[in-house]
């Protein structure tokens, strides 16, 4: 016997059955799912690394205050690293009778390895992927207004004189940082030596930007660390990616959920599915057996049949998932590079991964059934084997599951937790199930029985009931289906509120620096005057971590952090008497005015809680800053989770008022100006020469803009997922109309009429939506305890779920059921017996 | 409707020129042609004939559970062309027992709650108690909460003969009603039905290879060539 003909023969036969149609739909939704979100998601962080290398200027930056030697070039370069030099200075710039400190930016011809710099010529603005020629330089329009310069004027560099060719509006690596805060000049770097201005003892940084595959970075580590601790400062995209991370990890952790929720609901299709394909196999695999097909034989056959099924439905979701990512990505674009990398290899394998590990998870148990089949069962009906313990199934499919969860997830305690839960969630399900039919049992025998509808309706709830394993399977099936959807369109809802919340219309756009005590009241009541919210004025000391526990903090520090950022630079220090706002303690308690320094005299301070991961510190630990030429030590008593989203001045340490009162300082302050209002920033220009203004209104339209295009890929995903659902539910109808369909013939014969029979299909479906809704709902609070902590958001509960999700269930499962049965209301009963092989 | 005779109370099924054909594939079957039938109420008629004649399509027909290509059908005086599925559900409802030939129970209901099914439809006391009495006349009443495929082919076949009488109806359509019975238990079931032609004055329609059960009905008649002859009885039947 050629079983593998044979099983294709078998196959296209079975094409016209609806449970092998929804078992192809099923598998081929899995797949969709998992490789659309799948190439979505490793294209997306490929193009996100990508953008951040844009905005640190390269994907790996070295800087130091001498020129880089040709052999650290030739090193680079091996590594399959492209390369960018440039040099930035402090200098006095002039034209005619005004003097301006300005920051020079010197560049050369690969500028800038990512973007472009926006830059008007004379003829509006343009991007441009190069900088200034020489002879030429391009000035920050802020720059052109303090020195009366016009494009076309020469502006006196050093002693250089460089014609004035373009105002610079935005520079793709803008938001370096707040360092070298003075107004921007930008020259070739061809012109630099003719300025005059590199002399030994001048200030002068040496940057080395380097762009290329994080493999080619990855091989580099090694030589990296030794750079570093040659003193050199080094930025890294893999680690310095700007703070939308949270934002954007959500976002991702949301597709990855999303894209489980379609797999468990495929699953979930597959598993009803099969129940009716082996059914409808039994009386062929016991033929099959006196014709003398063994055990194996039987096995195989059904084996291959399902083997082509899945294969057919792997590549058709593949494509399907293709396309669907090119709807996801051409949703973004517009924020992300244009040459994204080509899909990979990954998901594809993933994809087929999955369609097997669905159809061997939640179809196999069952499966087995056909090869127990006995030869006598074409003699007698009883001896269907068992069929597969219920229970089997479940764990069985919940193991595979679990692991692709793991696989999917990376997170082995939340899978397996999520896995956990799941299975005891299934068996209180079960329970309760049990109990809800035999309450409707109950309710029904003691219900009067008046008038014909009342009586569908209890005919109905009785038949459900009846059908207790079928009834149960469905209820639980569609539970879980519910949940499923509904999980993934809450987590939609509250993501979109916090984001929303998270960047309200009057988030600051400038941040003004460098403000000076005696300058403090004067531009406080400047920007109170014009601005629509303002954070506040904050003080700030710049002072670097020497001593953790009176020791070097190298000794203290984690090994892995040794290097670390917070350790090289001079931390940002501030003094405040209440907990600034958008901050939450995580760990001890905020000091409170008054009782600001503890009984043995150690002044108290507040920690961002992620700094301290990273240094190891723990509450009571006792930091020591070095400011200047003095000192001051502090004792751990709070640490602080703050948002680095806000948009806020953000400080890492914060010292209670007063304790760094000897102390120099000058002040911060974040606010929102409304679009074109100018004037205000003009006067403070003019009034205030040494604040720094920044305009960060195109870094916060980039994140809005990209959380707005996540926005909508996030909607495009939940639109996939509840179709997936109503699928489902669909397909497990489809697979059940038999046995509905043969009741309702029945019913007919005993005389039942069309208005009886529509009321008590109805009857059925929507009792059966109606609960399966409700825990359904249930479900998806508790999950959601669980998945709002994986997230990174607030649980809460959503009561009006409990209310419409029962509802909409009834609707929907009663709506489709309707629709599926109406075919047999209409047919003879004899016609309806014959199509369905029972006469 | 016509009054011009008594027949309308005594008349309970007609059939006039009664067709039926169906087209499988592109080839027409013709299975009944102008077929003609008049039976009175309280009747008890067999109809034999040999396999595939035609046997099930024309009880299906007679029960008004299939709709004929052709001729007229009157049931309870009411001529079943002028109604639709539904009112012909509605003229069955309660009057009207059916045993299949291949027994048709639900297979996930037990075997009483098979038989209280066509109870259900209409209000009546005591639905599980005319249930029980029903099974245990047919000698089922230790197999009541019993799923069908737990059942074997005879008892299955009783557990459709008791849904079939449940509803005391006054027109029994059996088909093949001991096709799988012994002949003690087949003749239980023969009796059965017999005194509720006798006791109620059920009208009994019944088709059937059983010779001993076709001489015991009034009349014997045999589908051939489409249409139905009346068999000459045999010698000794009134004894
Ligand atoms: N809807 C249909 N489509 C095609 N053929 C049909 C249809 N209904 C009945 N037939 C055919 O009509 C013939 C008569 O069928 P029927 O079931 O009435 O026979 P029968 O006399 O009951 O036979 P048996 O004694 O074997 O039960 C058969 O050949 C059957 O295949
Ligand atoms: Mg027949």
């Amino acid at each position: 016997m050629n079983l593998i003909a044979l099983s294709l023969k078998g196959l296209r036969r079975d094409l016209r059955a609806s449970d092998v149609r929804a078992l192809f739909m099923a598998l081929a939704l899995a797949v969709a799912a998992t490789t659309m979100i799948g190439f979505f998601l490793d294209r997306l962080d490929r193009g996100l690394t990508r953008q951040a290398g844009q905005l640190l200027g390269g994907d790996l930056v070295l800087e130091q205050g001498q020129a880089f030697d040709d052999g650290l070039r030739q090193e680079l370069r091996q590594a399959g690293l492209t390369l960018s030099d440039q040099v930035d200075l402090v200098s006095m710039v002039s034209q005619g009778d005004a003097f301006q400190p300005a920051g020079l930016k010197v560049v050369d011809d690969h500028y800038p390895l990512y973007g472009q710099v926006r830059v008007d010529r004379g003829d509006g603005i343009e991007g441009l992927a190069h900088g200034p020629p020489p002879g030429s330089a391009w000035i920050a329009p802020r720059l052109a207004q303090l020195l009366g310069a016009e494009i076309g004027d020469s502006v006196q560099v050093g002693s250089l004189a460089l014609t004035i060719t373009g105002l610079i509006d935005r520079e793709p690596d803008q938001q370096a940082g707040f360092a070298g805060l003075t107004p921007r000049i930008m020259l070739n770097v061809q012109d630099l030596d003719a300025t005059g201005l590199v002399r030994p003892g001048s200030r002068i940084e040496y940057e080395l930007l380097a762009a290329g595959s994080p493999a080619a970075i990855d091989s580099l580590d090694s030589r990296l660390d030794a750079l570093r601790e040659a003193g050199v400062e080094i930025r890294d995209v893999r680690v310095d990616r700007p703070s939308l991370g949270r934002s954007l990890d959500r976002a991702q952790k949301y597709l990855s959920l999303a894209g489980l929720a379609a797999v468990l609901l495929a699953g979930v299709a597959v598993a009803m599915a099969t129940r009716r394909y082996v059914d409808r196999h039994l009386d062929t695999a016991a033929l099959l057996r006196c014709f003398g097909a063994s055990q194996r034989q039987l096995g195989q056959l059904f084996a291959w049949q399902l083997a082509w099924l899945g294969l057919a439905a792997a590549i058709v979701g593949a494509l399907l998932g293709l396309a669907g990512q090119a709807v996801l990505l051409s949703l973004l674009t517009r924020f992300l590079p244009l040459e994204l990398p080509a899909p990979g290899g990954m998901p594809w394998l993933m994809g087929v991964l999955t369609a097997l590990a669905v159809l061997v998870g939640f179809a196999g148990p069952t499966l087995l059934r056909l090869k127990r089949v006995s030869a006598l069962k074409v003699l007698r009906r009883e001896l269907d084997p068992i069929p597969a313990s219920g229970w089997l199934v479940v764990a069985f499919a919940s193991l595979v599951f679990g692991a692709l969860l793991w696989l999917y997830s990376g997170d082995l305690v939340l899978s397996a937790g999520l896995l956990l839960g799941g299975l005891v969630a299934l068996i209180v399900l079960w329970g309760i199930g049990q109990l809800l039919l035999n309450l409707l049992l109950a309710v029904l025998a003691r219900l009067p029985q008046r008038g014909l509808s009342s009586r569908a309706w209890q005919l109905g709830g009785r038949q459900l009931a009846r059908r207790r394993q079928a009834s149960l399977g469905q209820l639980l099936a569609f539970s879980l289906t519910f949940a499923a959807m509904a999980i993934i369109a809450l987590v939609r809802g509250d993501l979109l509120t916090t984001w929303q919340a998270q960047l309200p219309t009057d988030t600051p756009n400038y941040f003004a620096i460098n403000i000076q005590p005696q300058e403090r009241d004067g531009v406080e009541s400047l920007i109170d005057s014009a601005a629509d919210s303002g954070s506040g004025l904050y003080p700030m000391v710049r002072g670097r971590l020497t001593a953790i526990d009176g020791e070097p903090p190298r000794q203290q520090v984690p090994a892995d952090h040794q290097t670390d950022g917070a350790l090289r630079r001079d931390l940002n220090l501030t003094w405040r008497a209440a907990l600034p706002e958008g901050n939450r303690i995580t760990a001890g308690e905020w000091f409170d005015a008054g009782t600001d320094t503890a009984s043995d005299g150690a002044v108290p301070i507040s920690v961002e809680e992620e700094l301290a991961g990273r240094l190891g510190l723990s509450l009571g630990d006792e930091l020591t800053f070095t400011i200047g030429s003095d000192s001051i030590t502090g004792r751990i008593t709070s640490l602080r989770h703050l948002d680095w989203e806000s948009f806020q001045p953000n400080f890492f340490i914060i010292f209670p008022p007063g304790a760094l009162d000897d102390f120099g300082h000058s002040y911060i302050t974040s606010f929102h100006l409304a679009e074109g209002d100018n004037d205000m920033l003009a006067t403070m220009v003019q009034r205030y020469p040494g604040v720094s203004v920044l305009n960060v209104e195109a870094l916060l339209e980039q994140v809005r803009g990209i959380l707005g295009q996540v926005t909508r890929a996030i909607e495009f995903v939940l639109g996939f997922v509840l179709l997936a659902g109503i699928s489902v539910l669909y397909a497990a109808l489809t697979a059940s109309r038999p046995a509905r369909a043969h009741e309702g013939a029945l019913l007919r014969v005993f005389g039942a009429g069309n208005r009886t029979l529509a009321r008590m299909q109805w009857a059925e479906f929507a009792l059966l939506g109606f609960a399966s809704g409700l825990l359904g709902a249930a479900l998806a609070e508790t999950a959601a305890l669980g998945i709002y902590g994986w997230l990174g958001l607030e649980p809460r509960m959503h009561w009006l779920m409990l209310i419409v999700m029962p509802v909409l269930g009834a609707g929907v499962v009663g709506g489709i059921g309707f629709l599926l049965s109406r075919g047999t209301r209409r047919q003879a009963p004899m016609e309806s017996l014959r199509l369905l092989g029972e006469t | 409707m016509s009054y011009s005779s008594n027949d309308q109370q005594t008349r309970i099924l007609y059939a006039n020129e009664l067709g039926k054909r169906v087209t499988s594939g592109e080839r027409e079957l013709v299975i009944l042609e102008s077929l003609a039938l008049d039976v009175d109420r309280g009747e008890s008629v067999a109809i034999v004939g040999s396999s595939g004649a035609g046997k099930s399509t024309l009880l299906g027909l007679l029960a008004g559970l299939d709709a004929p290509s052709s001729g007229e059908l009157e049931m309870f005086g009411q001529s079943l062309s002028t109604l639709d599925e539904d009112g012909r559900a509605a003229l069955r409802a309660g009057r009207v027992g059916f045993v299949f030939q291949n027994f048709q129970l639900l297979p996930t209901l037990t075997a009483i709650e098979n038989v209280m099914l066509p109870l259900e439809l209409s209000p009546r006391q005591d639905v599980a108690g005319k249930s029980r009495q029903c099974l245990e006349r047919v000698g089922l009443g230790a197999r009541l909460d019993h799923l069908p495929k737990q059942l074997s082919g005879g008892e299955q076949q009783r557990v459709a003969v008791a849904r079939a009488f449940v509803t005391e109806p006054d027109l029994v359509f059996a088909d093949e009603p001991t096709g799988n019975l012994d002949e003690a238990t087949g003749k239980r079931i023969i009796d059965l039905l017999f005194d509720l032609n006798r006791e109620s004055g059920t009208t009994l329609i019944l088709v059937t290879h059983d010779m001993s059960l076709a001489r015991r009905c009034d009349r014997c008649l045999k589908l051939e060539g489409g249409a139905l002859h009346e068999v000459v009885q045999r010698q000794g039947v009134e004894a």
